[in-house]
């Protein structure tokens, strides 16, 4: 018998593949991963934590704050009928977001907006990038 | 495969939002998921027997933002559905509250059977 490497084996596809499936942006549903699908970013500001969590209102989520974390928890509820079709998750949610920048705890705000949570964590003064004026004499 | 993907990604991708169906007393409900997408960016067309529903997110993307995980993004929805006879298309009924696309489609109101008469002679 014959290996052949050409068509079983090939590191390089499969390789290309799984980052291609990463760098896909909005592939929440069809991809397997920790739900609600979250995206994070920063400007020089603040931190922006985002989640697409569509039929839960603000009342139903539960954000808390921790010295480093952001916790996330929620539950999506089924609606009450006899199923014909089932694919929108239902059940209690939870994730657990760090973050490695202290916030002004305060200061902290969330929207929710077309199922989509914002939540807007501003950076410590301390962090916040900052204009030094040299004089020049 | 990697032609494909790329087409892809000159346009916005294409999803099927997930979709729940389900009868009560009073007719049909569908709930479809439709994160991101405003009601003015939302479109349910009712052709014969297809209902399709498309909508597109219009999530913002500031510039001077840095991201470090994005696992959602832009992109448009696209799905129908098949209604069978018994759904009164007149009063379709739609509502679109925290990115839930709610439809309810009412029975037709029963027909009475009726009795053919059998005459003789």
């Amino acid at each position: 018998m014959v290996l052949d490497f050409n068509t079983l084996y090939s590191p390089f596809d499969r390789f290309d593949k799984l980052f291609e499936e990463f760098l896909r942006p909005g592939m929440a549903g069809q991809r397997s991963m920790a739900y609600p699908p979250l995206n994070l970013s920063q400007d020089d500001q603040n931190i922006y934590v985002r989640a697409e969590i569509p039929g839960v209102d603000m009342g139903g989520i539960d954000l808390t704050l921790t010295d480093k974390t952001l916790v996330l928890k929620g539950e999506r509820k089924a609606e009450e009928g006899k199923y014909y079709r089932q694919e929108r998750p239902a059940g209690v949610f939870h994730r657990v977001i760090n973050l490695n920048i202290p916030v002004r705890r305060d200061k902290v705000n969330a929207t929710m907006k077309d199922g989509l949570l914002t939540v807007t964590l501003p950076k410590a003064e301390e962090v916040k990038p900052r204009t030094i004026s040299i004089d020049v004499k | 495969m990697s032609e494909v993907m790329k087409k892809e990604e000159k346009s916005l991708p294409t999803f099927r939002p997930v979709t729940d169906i389900l009868e009560r007393e009073d007719g049909f409900y569908i709930y479809m998921d439709l994160p991101g997408v405003a009601k003015d960016d939302l479109v349910i067309d009712l052709q014969e027997d297809d209902l399709a529903v498309s909508g597109k997110t219009s999530y913002p993307s500031p510039e001077n933002e840095r991201y470090s995980e994005m696992q959602f993004g832009n992109g448009e929805y696209h799905r129908s559905v098949s209604l069978s006879d018994i759904v009164d298309r007149e009063k379709i009924r739609a509502n679109l509250k925290n990115g839930v696309l709610e439809l309810f489609l009412p029975r037709v109101e029963k027909t009475q059977p009726k009795r053919i008469e059998i005459t003789s002679g």
